[in-house]
């Protein structure tokens, strides 16, 4: 490495490992292209095998892609439109408002934050068993609407970071607190509004654990009709790989699209609140 | 009303949302698995549970595949903790040198990690495969042996290649706390004659031990409670039994219950390790005023 200061721009080495780094990491997703496109039962290599782009219609026709795709949908509906806003209401309580028992209650959050998630879900399967509500999209409601510690958390990082000064002036307007929180803290908050909503994305989309224990297979997500059923050609038991894979790069697609959009909310809303999303 | 009961209702009633669901979907669950870790529940006999006291944390330790499973646990945290920590530190500081172009670096470092880890098992798993497989067909072109990569000898080696793939989301906590150390330390050090190298052992990891410290407490907990990629890279459903150097202790509770429906024995093989984990959150917690960093003070 250069021995120059730190301000100066960076040198050959520098940029070669950079290069060298993002090659590693770019690898396998460029493989997976690669396979996608490929023909099928060829040994994929570092060059696609043909061009296939119908790999991808097989993708979406062999299984019954799109109502997988709306049931993705109406869990990521359900969840982006409860869990992002009763997150933010109630990690402002917690960062701005005192009231007698808020630090336990907020260390209470902090460590159902490291509760592994399957320990509350399988009580939670006998007991929806109980209730009759297995195989409805009414426990991502009720998840929902009790937010998520993790956003709880980032939203009261933020929050907690913004100047006394803000709220007296709208006390002595004569502000409720709801409505200092809704038209000043929660207008401010739009880069931690917007990460917690990619996280919130990112995780409904890709959870295919909680519908695999909590749904049956009419209403799978697309995550878990993938990890459930496979692509096989007609009467043989061999896994098509090309269309396999051609399925997991359309399920990734809206990530990347969502996190492209959202990217520079994401950097911010983590510096804002200082931890990690 | 006084302003203090006024707040106090404002206060719970805005925390309500969360402390319902809370209670309801978390806690009482939370207990009723704990009890029923202590009973004899095995799927079907709900209206007649036996107690049976600890006899189920007891089985936990005497049951060989449950220990050999957290020996497996303990073995991949050992090596997937410090390698991600340590590489998404070493790529966060090649990224604050000050490089051209720094977002595109950043983007593509991150990006493996929001690949949703179905996806990702599936694209691994073609590279991985002996049958077909890409990394297979490549080592033969370029005249290397093939390796069983998901056979017993490297089945691990290739879940941790997996899992590492997606270090590099570590990279913008780690700017972010970089971005933190005021830049006149650096200038200062600059002008005592240190090297960018000497700055980095002597400046900038001593700072930046908080955020190297949450890391490594946040990787050991999640390492963990690793248990859907090792089944997913070898089986072919969610219920498969991975390879056996690949069976995990999240894995073993897993079989417990949904393969073998042993619903007590498995949630007391999740609470212990729930346990462990709590401990080691209490240590967080507790020194987390020496490593969380406030811009005001807390009312």
């Amino acid at each position: 490495m250069n021995t120059q200061s730190q301000t100066q721009k960076g040198s050959v080495p520098l940029y070669a490992a950079l290069i060298l780094f993002s090659a590693v990491f770019l690898f396998p997703m460029y493989l997976a292209v690669v396979n996608a496109f490929s023909a099928w039962n060829t040994t994929p290599g570092l060059l696609p095998a043909g061009f296939h782009p119908e790999n991808f219609k097989y993708a979406v026709t062999m299984i019954d892609f799109w109502k997988f795709g709306r049931n993705s949908l109406i869990l990521l509906v359900i969840t982006l439109g409860t869990s992002t806003f009763t997150s933010g209401l109630v990690g402002y309580a917690f960062a701005r408002i005192a009231a007698p028992g808020r630090n336990a209650l907020f260390m209470i959050i902090l460590s159902t934050m490291m509760l592994p998630g399957i320990i509350t879900q399988i009580p939670q399967y006998i007991l929806f068993h109980k209730y009759g509500l297995l195989d409805t999209f009414w426990p991502w409601v009720f998840w929902g609407i009790g937010g998520n510690a993790f956003y709880i958390f980032l939203y009261r990082q933020f929050f907690a970071s913004v100047p006394k000064e803000l709220e007296e002036a709208a006390r002595i307007d004569g502000c409720s607190i709801l409505r200092t929180y809704w038209s000043i803290f929660l207008p401010m908050s739009l880069p931690v509004v917007a990460t917690v909503a990619i996280l919130n994305f990112q995780g409904s989309w890709g959870d295919f654990i909680g519908p695999f224990m909590f749904l049956k297979q009419d209403h799978y997500p697309l995550a878990t009709a993938l990890s459930t059923i496979s692509y096989t050609q007609n009467g043989s038991k061999l896994v098509l790989q090309s269309v396999t894979t051609a399925a997991a790069l359309l399920i990734l697609l809206p990530v990347l699209i969502i996190y492209f959009l959202g990217q520079r909310f994401i950097v911010e809303g983590i510096v804002t609140t200082g931890v990690k999303g | 009303m006084k302003e203090k009961t006024k707040r106090t209702i404002a206060f719970y009633s805005m925390i309500s949302p969360w402390f319902v669901v809370f209670i309801i979907f978390g806690l009482y669950p939370m207990l009723y698995g704990l009890y029923l870790s202590f009973t004899n529940y095995y799927g079907f006999n709900i209206k007649h549970l036996k107690w049976m006291g600890l006899q189920n944390y007891h089985k936990a330790f005497t049951d060989s595949d449950a220990m050999y499973s957290l020996g497996r646990t303990l073995y991949v945290t050992a090596f997937n903790v410090p390698l991600s920590v340590a590489i998404g530190l070493g790529l966060a500081l090649l990224l604050n040198r000050q490089v051209r172009g720094v977002s595109v670096y950043r983007t593509i470092f991150y990006l493996p990690s929001i690949v949703p880890a179905l996806a990702s098992v599936i694209m691994w798993k073609v590279i991985f495969s002996s049958n077909n497989g890409i990394l297979n067909g490549i080592l033969s072109t370029v005249g290397l042996p093939e390796v069983n990569w998901l056979g017993y000898d490297y089945a691990t080696t290739s879940l941790l290649i997996m899992l590492l793939w997606g270090a590099g989301g570590g990279v913008l906590i780690n700017l972010a706390g970089l971005k933190g150390i005021p830049r006149d330390l650096y200038e200062a050090a600059s002008i005592d004659g240190a090297t960018p190298i000497k700055r980095t052992i002597y400046l900038t990891l001593p700072l930046m031990t908080p955020v190297i410290f949450f890391n490594v407490i946040m990787g050991i907990i999640g390492s963990l409670q690793i248990y859907m990629q090792p089944i997913l890279l070898n089986g072919t459903e969610l219920l498969a039994r991975p390879i056996q150097p690949n069976y995990l202790y999240f894995v073993h509770a897993f079989q417990q219950i949904f393969a073998f429906q042993r619903f007590a024995y498995g949630m007391a093989l999740l609470w212990i390790l729930f346990l462990a984990i709590l401990a080691l959150s209490v240590v967080v917690f507790t020194t987390s005023k020496y490593w969380v960093h406030y811009e005001t003070d807390q009312e």
